[in-house]
Order: C-alpha cells, then structure tokens, then sequence
C-alpha cells in the first residue's frame, strides 16, 4: 500500500435485528488512495460508511484514523477529524450562493459571515482542485454535477483528508462523470483518500486503486485494480455471472404496434422539449434511445403514456390513442415503465400487493363496480411475489420497506403481467445495481421474444447498445439518428449524443 | 405545501393523541392556577360539566355531531393531499339552505320535510365547495386560500338572509322565526336533549371508513395523497378525484349544518356555527385523519365545551378557557406531525 494508513476499520459489525448488516468487514485506505466500494443494494456499503461517519453506532470492531482510535463519534466530529461526506442527496440550499451553503453550519464561518474572506478561499481551493465554482454562483442555478463539486469544496474547506463519495456518478451525465473523476485524480494527487462506492464496475476500475466487494454484509473479495476484472468483480458482488452477453433470439420484426408521427411537445414554460420525433416499433422489436438526460426523454415518454399532453398522433396496435387518457392507453396495451420510484411508479405507504394493483385497479378482478376485491389484489399480489423473485416478507409489506432492486421489480412485475403490446421503458434500471439490471434487461427481451413491442430509453449507452434492435438517439428533443443494429457506428452515435450532428450536417430528425 | 405525504403517516395514533390532550391540559393548568385558581377544581367542574348527568353528556353529544360529520369530510380530502378548509362557510350555508327549505314549506310531512331539509342542506355546502373547486381546478389557485376565504363570503351571506328575507321580523336580533315543530329532529331517548342526529355521525364514520378501504375511490385517495405524479401514472385524474371529494366534503358539511339548525335551535341565527368548521379541521387531524378515529376526537372537543360553562360557573374561570385548550391541542397535533416528519425524512 502507498503512504501511511489514513484508515483502518476492523471487525466492524452491525445488526438491524436479525438482519446482520456488517458481519466482521476489515478496509483500510492510506493517504492519496482511492479505495472502490463495490456491493449490491442491501450488501452493508451504506451502514459501513454510516459507521465510519458516525451515524450509526457499530456493534463491534474498532476505527483508526490518522493513527489514533475513533469510536463513539457524531457526524459533527467525524467532519473535525477530517472525514467528509458527500451524499447521494446534496444537502444544499438552492436559493443561496455557493459560498453562502459553504458557510452554513460552519463554526469557522463565524456568527458574523466572513463573506469574503470565504469566497477568496472558494477560489483558491476550486482553482487548486480543479472544481471550477464561482462562490458567488446560485446552487439553484448549478447543474447536478456542479452541486456535487460544492458539496465536495464543502468537505474540503473542512479539512477532510478522507472523502466518502456515495454512488457520486448515479445522477451525472456522462460528461459530468468525467469532470468527477478529474477533480479525484486532483484530490489523489494532494495526499487525500478517496472510498468511491459505487456500482458501476467500469468507473471503479478506471479510478480506483484497490477495491474491496462487499457481499450480505461481508468482504466477498479484495483486489488491486491492476489485477481485477469486469467479470471477476461482477461475480464477486452478485455470486453468480451477470456480464455474459445478454441472449437475444434473431427475429424478424413484423408490423408496426406503436406508430408515432409528428409528436411535439411544449413545457410549461413555452420551450419546446420534444420536436417533430416520429418513428415505428414493430412486433418483437427493441428501439433503444441513446441520449443524454435532459433531452426530452422524459417528457417523450411521458406524453406517450398519456401523462402530458402533446401534438402528433400515437397509434398502438392500430388503435388511434392521441386523444385517450392515461387508463385508455393502459386498456390499449400500453405499459410505462417511469424513471422514478420515488414518486411516479410506485407509492412507498402502500402495500406491495396494492402497488402491483395499482395500475389495473378499476377493472376485473381487482374491483368490481367501485368495490374493491382485497382478495384478487391480494392473490395477484403473491403470485407476482413468486413469480418475479421479489423478495418481500409478504405481499401486505410497505413496497417502501422493499431494496430499490426489489421495488423496480415490484414495478416490471406490474407493467409486464399485463401482457402489454408497447412497453416503454425509462431509465428502467437507474439505481439498480448489475443483479437487478441484468433481471430488467432480461425481462423486456423476454417481452420483446413474445412480441411485444419496446421502446427503452435509457442514458446509459451501455444498455442501448446491448438491448436494441435499433438505435435512435434524442438530442435536445429531436430523434437525429437511427441506426439498424448491425450498422452501428459508435463514433456517429456519440456525436449525435454530443450534438455535434447539427454543426456538421445541418440534419435534423 | 403539501402536508398530506406526512399527515398519512400520522398511523399508530392513539398514543400521540393522548400525549397530545395531556400536554395541552397540564399547559392550561399552568394558565388556570396563573389566574389565581385552582386547577384541580377547574378540572373537576369541567368534567363534571361534561358527565355529570345525562343531560350534559346529550349536550356534548349533539356537540360533538357537526364535528364529527364535517371532520369526515375534511379527512377524506386531506388523505388525499387537498387541504380543504372551507368547512366553516359550508356549515353555516348549510344552516341556511334548511332553514329555507323549513321557512318555504312550513306544513310539510316529517318525513318529507326533513330530508328535504337535509339535502337542502348537503346540497348548499356541496355547491359552495364546488365553487372554491372550480376556482382551485379551474384556475389553479391554491386550494387552502379558495377554501379559506370563501369563508368570510358565505358568512356574510348567512347574515345578509337573516337581515333581510329569512330574519324574524322584530326579534331585534339577527335571526329567523322558530320552525314549525315537524321541523324539529326528533329526541332519541325522551326526556333528552339528544336529537337523531347524533345518528348520523357514526354512520358518516363508518362510510368514510368503507370508501377509503374498500372501493376504488378510497384506493385513489391513498394513492393521490402520497403522490400526484403517482396518481396520474395510476389512471386516476387528479382535478375530476380534486373535484369529487371536495364535493362530498361539502356536502358532509352543509349537512352538519342542518342537523345543527333543526336539532339544536330550530331556527336560523347569525353565528350558530361559529368556529365550527375550524374545529372540525383539528378534530379531522387529532384523529389521523382515521375516519372511525374522527369518533372519539369529536367526542372530546365536544364534552370539551360542555364542561366549560360549568367550570366557569362554578369556579369562574372564563369558558373561553376551552377554546385555549382547542387552540393548543391544534398547536401540539401540528408539532406532532412536524416531528414525525422529520424523523420519517
């Protein structure tokens, strides 16, 4: 190992009941390293850097850092120790300048804000780490990606040497991931230590020195990245293979069962976020949609599940549904796999078998009139339990108690019993880790063997090229491209995604 | 602001309810013996104001009746995220539409006249909510102001019949002739003051119960009340589910209206529900907004100001007393739900 030891955790152990969270896991990170966290949800990353940072009491095992013993400390002290923080969540306040969130809760700030002194600071460090902020920036103005550098700049200014990323990259565009791992190779390169958890197995590889893979609660493996691979850690973290090539039956697509023409779509605002996009899904056919986030993916799949209005005309499987409600387009064939379970496709109060019910609630057999049948609610519920391996306690239990891999199965269990004709499909797998990924792309290819039509639109290019027929990408609302799956030339379709195609061709759509 | 998401988790509530109450008496008892009275006997008066005989616990039945029905409505809604606070002009509008109904047929049969009188009633504060609906729905202006300010309208509008066609012509007070008797609800037991209407509560209870557990409307209240976004992804439309609901609040409350009109006062008369419709709302939330929980809320406040006029009779300290002790119950369900928040967050 390179250095003196920043941090040498051993024999940490906790239990939440029965459920053994952390059983005896050892991890050490020396200074100017950067430590990979791997694991599935659930597999103990979390309540181990909750330890580390103090939020959560260990039942045993014992925590050095910078050579002297931690233990019974708050997240207050864990920060004077030098342990910084960054969340999945930021915890910043939007409507303040990056300086002022700098500031907040921040004894050095001092009661009477030292306002400029701490933006000279800002400067310096942003210079030193590459982190490119203006303190006297908005956070609200600031894309995700930024935000995350201000919580970083936080954690520094603070004096961490050893910074906790947790699942940094989940919510970045791809450009913003590089920005990311740029300003970590700065902080390697000024003596701090990293814990990168994650689980994109080619980011960890990429960035990290060693990476320890956690399982059930225990270390399943520890290697340094020099001599680990893709397949080995994916292995190591799900105990089975999940990055074989997904198996996909040749098949000749047959008519078209999702026809859109024209579709426009216009915000709130005025802006037009989806412009003229039509193309066809045939019978037994993926069309994948490449692009980075926030060009109109959501909002073309929204107004396709009839949760937006637009213009243009959508037909699925000859039934003209442009003017028809949300429930007539489930009724049609129609499902929606949404992006966020937080809010949309799922309601985390309900039961599971509710949930799985949700959609199909007002016909038979779930309800009868306007009488509700618990019963089939029920019964359904624990067939589809069953059936998709979700792993729940029973079908009574608040989908919001299931795993995030768990609850999006609750999800394609719901869209998929349907037997839709359409499927679309958003960011289907986001937060999910390889296990859970690898079960969704099964699914909608499984969907896609008994004829259904799909449309999977996802910002992970990854994904779209393992799961497409063809391939379209979506740039600032429009479709620039669409690729047969044997013609696919990576270069074009990254350059689409960039927007480069409108300098170079002038094409559009 | 949309406080439903926490306000359904306000499950398991019995403990906190009581914590509740009892915070809120030893803070009052704080008030009484600052007054230079004894809290013990207060609190004595005042329960003996409340159960000390039948007829005080009839009295704070029939109390605790508009409560109960109008804090049913306001559940439904606030389960379902819309925060409907227009059940105090509701009420009294209610009044008034029966009061029209008993003025306009004087002769009618019983049992005619007072289920005409009812739904007069139901249908008077179902109207004004669907104005405060359509101005929500409609124009998008947020629910809490449309409710709210209503309010004042219809209050006014209560007055203004009672001044000019409905009043009783030379009471000198704002309020109008006595119904004929075969307006008047019927006493359950005779020799109580108890009216039928007391009835009524418990089924409203129930019927809140078995439409949010067990019909599809009830389901997309549930869902509606976690998540907007969920509910339209559901099939369910958020404005028509918006509308219906704050119909069927309404008309819960007009109804309370009526029943409060015919089975108290058998006449009409500026502010006979004052306040009402407030305390209906704390009643809604002291229960956790659990319609069969809105039961036992109600019968507190109501018993609540029963044994006020006693504790002041006989002990002196003011009556208004009680509506301190409503005011801080409010004040500590709030803070309640603040800090289940929190710790949910």
């Amino acid at each position: 190992m390179d250095g003196f030891s920043l941090l040498e955790m051993r024999g940490i152990a906790k239990s939440f009941g029965a459920v053994r969270a952390n059983d005896g896991i050892d991890i050490d990170v020396g200074a100017g390293q950067i430590l990979g966290l791997l694991g599935e949800n659930g597999s103990g990353k979390t309540t181990l850097m909750k330890v580390l940072f103090g939020m959560v009491r260990p039942d045993a095992g014992r925590i050095v850092f910078r050579g002297t013993a931690v233990s019974g400390h708050d997240p207050k002290q864990a920060i004077a120790l030098g342990i910084g923080m960054v969340h999945q969540q930021f915890m910043l306040v939007e409507s303040m300048t990056v300086a002022e969130n700098v500031m907040l809760g921040w004894e050095r700030a001092g009661r009477w804000l030292a306002a400029a002194e701490i933006a000279d600071e800002i400067r310096e460090t942003s210079r030193r780490y590459g982190l490119d902020l203006d303190p006297e920036a908005l956070v609200g103005d600031l894309s995700l990606g930024r935000r995350q550098r201000v919580e970083i700049l936080k954690a520094i200014l603070r004096g961490a040497e050893l910074l906790i990323l947790d699942e940094p990259t989940s919510n970045l565009s791809p450009p913003e991931v590089g920005g990311l791992l740029t300003v970590m190779r700065r902080l390697k390169a000024e003596g701090k230590g990293t814990i990168f958890i994650s689980h994109k197995l080619g980011e960890v590889l990429e960035i990290c020195d060693d990476v320890i893979v956690l399982r059930d609660g225990r270390v399943a493996g520890r290697r340094s990245v020099a001599d680990a691979t893709r397949a080995e850690l994916a292995r190591m973290m799900v105990g089975r293979n999940v990055t074989d090539p997904l198996s996909r039956a040749e098949q000749t697509p047959g008519v078209s069962l999702l026809s859109v023409e024209r579709l426009n779509v216009v915000d709130a605002s005025g802006t037009p976020s989806v412009s003229e996009v039509t193309f066809d899904v045939r019978v037994g056919e993926v069309l994948a949609i490449a692009g980075v986030d926030g060009n109109g993916q959501i909002e073309l799949a929204e107004a396709l599940a009839g949760l937006r209005s637009s213009s243009g005309r959508v037909v699925i499987a000859e039934k003209d549904v442009t003017r028809e409600s949300v429930a007539a387009r489930v009724a049609a064939g129609l499902s929606y796999i949404p992006p966020d379970r937080g809010r949309t496709s799922m309601v985390a109060s309900m039961s599971i078998a509710e949930n799985l019910a949700m959609r199909d609630v007002r016909r038979r057999p779930f309800s009868r009139a306007a009488w509700l049948s618990r019963r089939a609610i029920m019964a359904n519920g624990s067939r589809l339990i069953k059936s998709y391996a979700i792993r729940a306690p029973s079908p009574a239990t608040p989908a919001g108690q299931l795993s995030g891999g768990n609850q999006q199965k609750v999800v394609v269990a719901r869209e998929l019993d349907r037997k839709p004709q359409v499927l679309i499909a958003l960011q289907a797998t986001w937060g999910l880790d390889p296990g859970a990924t690898r079960f969704v792309l099964e699914e909608v290819l499984a969907l896609r063997g008994a004829g259904a039509a799909v449309l999977y639109i996802s910002s992970e290019l990854e994904e779209v090229l393992a799961i497409g027929d063809r391939i379209g990408v979506l740039h600032a609302g429009r479709l620039v491209g669409l690729f047969e799956r044997k013609d696919i030339d990576l270069e074009a379709i990254g350059l689409m995604m960039a927007g480069a195609h409108e300098a170079k061709t002038g094409l559009a759509a | 602001m949309r406080m439903a998401v926490s306000l359904n988790r306000w499950s398991g509530g019995w403990v906190r309810a009581f914590v509740t109450i009892g915070l809120t008496f030893a803070l009052t008892a704080v008030l009484i013996a600052f007054s230079g009275k004894s809290p013990i006997t207060a609190y004595e008066a005042l329960f003996r104001g409340a159960f000390g005989s039948f007829d005080r616990a009839a009295f704070a039945l029939n109390k605790a009746t508009p409560y109960i029905i109008s804090g049913i409505g306001i559940a439904l809604c606030f389960r379902a995220g819309i925060i409907n606070i227009g059940a105090e002009g509701q009420i009294a509008l209610g009044g008034l539409a029966a009061t029209w109904v008993a003025l306009s047929w004087p002769q009618a049969n019983v049992l005619v006249g007072i289920p005409l009188a009812f739904l007069g009633g139901a249908v008077a504060g179902a109207l004004w909510s669907g104005v405060a609906a359509a101005i929500h729905v409609g124009r998008g202006v947020n629910e809490v102001l449309a409710t709210l300010l209503l309010n004042f309208v219809a209050l006014l509008l209560v007055g203004e019949a009672l001044h000019d066609r409905l009043g009783e012509p030379g009471a000198g007070f704002p309020q109008s002739p006595l119904f004929e008797p075969n307006y008047w609800l019927s006493t359950v037991i005779t020799g109580l003051q108890l009216h039928v209407g007391v009835i009524i509560a418990p089924l409203a209870a129930v019927g809140g119960y078995v439409l949010l557990r067990y019909t599809t409307l009830g389901f997309a209240i549930r869902v509606m009340g976690t998540s907007r976004s969920a509910a339209t992804y559901a099939g369910f439309s958020v404005p028509w589910l918006t509308i219906r609901l704050m119909l069927m609040a309404g008309a819960l409350a007009g109804l309370a209206g009526a029943i409060e009109v015919l089975g108290i006062h058998y006449r009409l008369i500026e502010g006979f529900s004052n306040g009402f419709g407030f305390n209906a709302v704390v009643v809604a939330l002291l229960g956790g907004l659990h319609p069969l929980a809105i039961v036992p809320a109600g019968l507190f406040f109501g018993f609540l100001e029963a044994g006020a006029l006693s504790m002041q009779r006989e002990v002196g300290v003011p009556s208004s007393l009680v509506s301190v002790i409503q005011g801080l119950t409010m004040l500590f369900v709030l803070a309640a739900l603040a800090s289940t928040r929190q710790r949910t967050n």
